[in-house]
């Protein structure tokens, strides 16, 4: 009991680890210019491996839906909020406030797959069949 | 131009996230190697759409718009039920994303 619920606290360590990584690969895609700055282009490159890797072993444990969620989440907030904090950018409160409704419809989207399965075994068989068909 | 390049780093980001699907934990070879590749054509192509967008705009841009691709493609090539709560979601990032393009942030 006590080593299934470290396992599952280190999983979600794991995945605000991964939100985190996404945030610096965000930050430095947008950095490196078109992949014309080299420190933020090295940056980007070790941190695309970095979130890949975090994610997918947050995933072993953690439902995707939900991890896809939380994970996305992190990142494109974390990106707007320390957007302008590197680089000469800022945003209205009522562009703020459209970038919110994006963020959290596709967070909303990735929850909503969990549910959705939750909710409907029978067609997620058919989808399994169809895919395997 | 920068949503050209905006529109070819989500689809190439639509293929990440199926390929990663397939990979199984990065297991299968094959099926890594083609998320890998995709995951470095769609960032690239990111970074040159922001080159004009914000960083934070552009890449909620790209990975909700991303997301929305996935959950049409779902539905339509997939056989997945498009339900109400994913209408929802596509209906709110489509919702954000023409209004930050009103707003004059995109």
């Amino acid at each position: 009991m006590s080593s299934s619920n470290r396992s599952a606290a280190n999983s979600w360590l794991m995945l605000l680890l991964a939100g985190a990584f996404e945030i610096v690969y965000a930050l430095a895609v947008g950095g490196s210019h078109g992949f014309t700055v080299l420190t933020w282009s090295l940056l980007a490159v070790v941190f695309f491996l970095l979130t890949l890797w975090a994610l997918s072993v947050a995933l072993r444990t953690i439902d995707v839906g939900v991890g896809y969620a939380v994970w996305a989440g992190i990142g494109a907030v974390g990106a707007a909020a320390l957007g302008p904090v590197f680089f000469d950018e800022g945003l209205t409160l009522v562009q703020s406030l459209w970038l919110g409704l994006i963020i959290i419809g596709v967070v909303w989207l990735k929850l909503a797959d969990r549910l959705d399965t939750a909710e409907e075994p029978l067609d997620q068989l058919r989808h399994a069949q169809a895919v395997s068909a | 131009m920068h949503w050209l390049y905006l529109t070819v780093a989500i689809a190439f980001e639509i293929v990440v996230a199926i390929a990663a699907g397939k990979a199984a934990g990065f297991t299968n070879r094959k099926w890594t190697a083609i998320t890998l590749a995709s995951g470095a054509t769609a960032t690239y192509f990111l970074s040159r759409a922001l080159l004009t967008f914000n960083v934070g705009v552009g890449y909620a841009l790209w990975t909700s718009v991303a997301g929305v691709g996935i959950t049409l493609l779902g539905a339509l090539l997939f056989g997945q039920r498009l339900t109400w709560r994913k209408a929802l979601g596509v209906a709110a990032v489509i919702a954000g994303v023409v209004g930050l393009q009103l707003s004059g942030a995109a």
